[in-house]
């Protein structure tokens, strides 16, 4: 047997590069959180108008809402229905 | 054309009249483009225009009749004829001249010459008027001239306007310049007088040096030579060259009779022409002859005799010849000089001194000769004894030579001669040994023929003794040397099988490396002493070089790995397992809740859908079948199979690396086989 210096690679596997089963996860995760993010940032202005030049009503709130909401269901869509680009993360060679 | 229009511009432009200005301003602008030349139609029809003080009759300076209007109307200061009406003005009403400026008065004075004298019977009013203006003219005039010997400007527009100014002018000037220069005024007299200037013969450079003496002393031996007319002296002198010629050609013409005049006791040589006592000598001579005056009769000058030129008889010596040639020349030019009368008796002195040093000279001469040819003999005796010591001595040294070369061809002969002898003693020396070298060489080598035989026959001898006894050792030695090739074949035979099993080893040492490990470990080193037992062999090197690098640097999942990572990627695969083609969010959520709800199926079951798919993944892979069950994760589509890649991956790495071992072990097995 002869002795051959090579010193072990690192076991850890490079944290950045997704596995493949967990592509739809990943996506999962983004939408739901854009879709907190936009409807509660819709809302916010909602509220903010009705308070300010609706007499406070309560529709603008809810337009708000809506607003966000679909906004963050059409990036999630496009994201899904993006084929060429399988992951959310790419890695860059 | 240019200049025409720009005046007409002009004075109308200066019109003082804003009306008609405008109106012929038009004008201008409807022909500024047109030729100036054109008369305008707006300078005939218009009025005139009137100065402020032109317009009266009381102007104190009318126009001057006779001039164009056209000339009026260019000019700017002249005021415009009031109408044309004052054409037809008759000629007497006008004045004939403006009164002239009373500055101009005296010039016009001066510059017209006074008129003659009136007649007396002129009235006393004119009278005075005469006498003033004549007064005022000479006055004027002695003015000009005197400031124009003051100013040179105008001294020159004096002379050359006022007439007799030239002349008055020039008289003052000569009458200064005479008062400041008396002397040179009246030298300088003769040079304006035009005539031709003649040059007396007797001047400028001559071979008489001390002519001028005479004539300062005014005493000369004819006295009627040394004044005469010019025209008279080139008539005298020239038949002289003539005969000075004729005495130089032929010496021996006969003396002529003695001159009656005295001879002076000196020759007279050019060097010292003014000696004292000659002159005195002379000096009687003379005064004896004086020319006749004017008025007293006419007499002939004394006789003048010649000189003969001198003869010597043995002229042939140069020396002589040329005491001759001096004398003779100096008593040619006395001839022509005519004064020999005074020298004839200096030079016959002359001659006889000649004569006498010719008869030195040739006496000198003869005893020179006569002293060369004594030496003559004399030197040749001297060089014929000198020839004959020569000789005598040469002849000697020959005879001394001539011996010592005898001699030294003697004793070189001597020396050859030995040498000689020596070089052939040598040479019959060194024969004799090459000789006896030569016949020693000869038995030497007998002696070895003799020897060899004697060998030869020993060998024979022996030989046939050991074919009989030694033919059964050789049996013996071959029978071992087979022996001892059998037993190399048999250990090259182990060696073999030693190898193939240390890759049989390695190669289990490799697969256990791989079972064991829970997690996925390298086994570089392992695959490493492989290939170093292996050492060389085609089909395992090619087996090692199918595998991934990745596979042995990173290690490969164990089997019981890739059914628990298969159990995880199954999850997500099912999840997506009933999406269509392009899916959005909607697909994948509605996909995600009916999934949860899809009957598990169990073992090998039948279909292409998803879930069947996975459920013969998973049986395979719980039988240990790696290869069938990346089979059918490969037969996977759209996202299932995205989300599957990894773990195909992985799985096809195990199996190119179980390939590969299993390689090995054929290849292995193979050589342990082919060694029999």
């Amino acid at each position: 047997m002869v002795e051959t210096s090579i010193p072990p690679p690192p076991v850890t596997a490079r944290p950045s590069k997704p596995v493949s089963e967990a592509l739809l996860n990943e996506k999962w995760d983004r939408c739901l959180s854009s879709l907190l993010i936009r409807s509660s940032l819709g809302l916010s202005f909602g509220v903010v108008f009705s308070i300010l030049l609706f007499k406070r009503r309560a529709w603008p709130a809810f337009v708000g809402l809506g607003f966000g909401a679909g906004r963050a269901y059409e990036e999630c869509n496009g994201s899904f229905l993006r084929t060429n680009r399988e992951g959310i993360r790419t890695q860059r060679p | 054309m240019l200049r025409a229009s720009l005046r007409s511009y002009l004075a109308l432009g200066q019109q003082p009249s804003a009306a008609s200005a405008g109106r012929q301003w038009h004008g201008i602008q409807q022909i500024r483009r047109g030729y100036a030349d054109i008369k305008k139609p707006s300078l005939a029809d218009s009025k005139p225009a009137v100065l402020p003080g032109s317009g009266s009759s009381t102007s104190p300076q009318p126009p001057p009749p006779g001039r164009p209007t056209v000339v009026a109307q260019s000019s700017l200061k002249t005021p415009t004829p009031t109408t044309p009406a004052s054409k037809t003005i008759p000629a007497n009403d006008v004045p004939r001249t403006p009164p002239p400026p009373p500055s101009s008065t005296i010039k016009a004075a001066q510059q017209t010459p006074p008129p003659p004298p009136p007649p007396p019977k002129r009235t006393g009013r004119v009278r005075r008027f005469l006498t003033t203006l004549i007064l005022l003219t000479a006055l004027g005039f002695g003015g000009g001239v005197y400031y124009s010997r003051i100013n040179d400007n105008f001294h020159d527009f004096f002379t050359e306007y006022v007439p007799f100014g030239e002349d008055a002018v020039l008289y003052f000037e000569e009458k200064d310049f005479r008062k400041r220069f008396p002397v040179v005024g009246r030298l300088s007299r003769p040079r304006d007088t035009g005539d031709q200037i003649k040059i007396p013969s007797q001047s400028g450079v001559s071979w008489r040096v001390a002519e001028d003496n005479k004539t300062e002393t005014g005493r000369h031996a004819n006295a009627v030579k040394d004044t005469p007319k010019p025209k008279e002296v080139a008539k005298v002198q020239k038949p002289k060259p003539a005969e000075s010629v004729k005495p130089v050609e032929a010496k021996k013409e006969p003396a002529p009779p003695a001159s009656p005049l005295p001879k002076s006791p000196n020759a007279p040589s050019p060097a010292k022409p003014s000696h004292p006592v000659t002159q005195e000598a002379i000096a009687p001579a003379a005064v004896a002859f004086t020319a006749p005056d004017v008025d007293q009769p006419s007499r002939f000058p004394p006789e003048v005799t010649r000189i003969d030129p001198i003869n010597i008889k043995d002229a042939n010596e140069p020396l002589v010849q040329d005491l001759v040639k001096i004398l003779n020349d100096i008593i040619t030019v006395l001839n022509a000089d005519n004064s020999n009368a005074k020298f004839s008796n200096t030079i016959g002195k002359a001659k006889s001194e000649i004569a006498k040093v010719g008869g030195r000279i040739q006496a000198l001469k003869d005893a020179a000769q006569k002293d060369a040819a004594a030496q003559i003999i004399s030197e040749k005796e001297d060089f014929d004894r000198a020839a004959k010591e020569l000789i005598r001595r040469l002849e000697a040294e020959m005879a001394n030579q001539q011996s010592a070369w005898q001699e030294e061809y003697q004793t070189e002969r001597q020396r050859i001669k030995e040498s000689y002898e020596q070089k052939l003693k040598a040479e019959i020396e060194r024969a004799h040994e090459v000789n006896e070298q030569r016949l020693r060489n000869e038995l030497l080598e007998q002696a070895l023929e003799m020897k060899k035989k004697f060998m030869a026959d020993i060998k024979d001898r022996v030989e046939e003794e050991r074919d009989s006894r030694l033919g059964k050792l050789t049996d013996l030695s071959k029978t071992v040397t087979d022996l001892e090739k059998l037993t190399t074949d048999w250990n090259s035979v182990v060696d073999s099988n030693l190898k193939t099993q240390h890759l049989h080893v390695a190669v289990e040492a490799v697969r256990a490396n791989l079972e064991k490990s829970e997690v996925p470990r390298p086994f570089v080193r392992e695959l490493a002493a492989l290939k170093e037992i292996a050492s060389g062999d085609a089909v395992v090197n090619a087996a090692i070089a199918s595998i991934n690098p990745t596979a042995y640097q990173r290690g490969v999942a164990s089997s019981s790995q890739l059914i628990d990572r298969f159990r995880r990627v199954a999850t997500e695969v099912r999840k997506a397992s009933l999406l269509p083609e392009d899916a959005g969010v909607a697909s994948h959520a509605s996909s995600y809740l009916l999934s949860k709800v899809l009957f598990k199926k169990q073992g090998l079951a039948t279909g292409d859908d998803v879930e069947s798919i996975l459920t013969r993944t998973e049986t395979f892979l719980e039988e240990g079948n790696l290869d069938e069950a990346a089979r059918e994760m490969n037969g996977l589509k759209g996202w299932a199979k995205t989300l599957s890649r990894d773990w195909l991956g992985e799985v096809r790495k195990v199996l190119e690396v179980q390939q590969a071992l299993d390689v090995i072990a054929t290849e292995a097995r193979l050589q342990s086989l082919r060694v029999e």
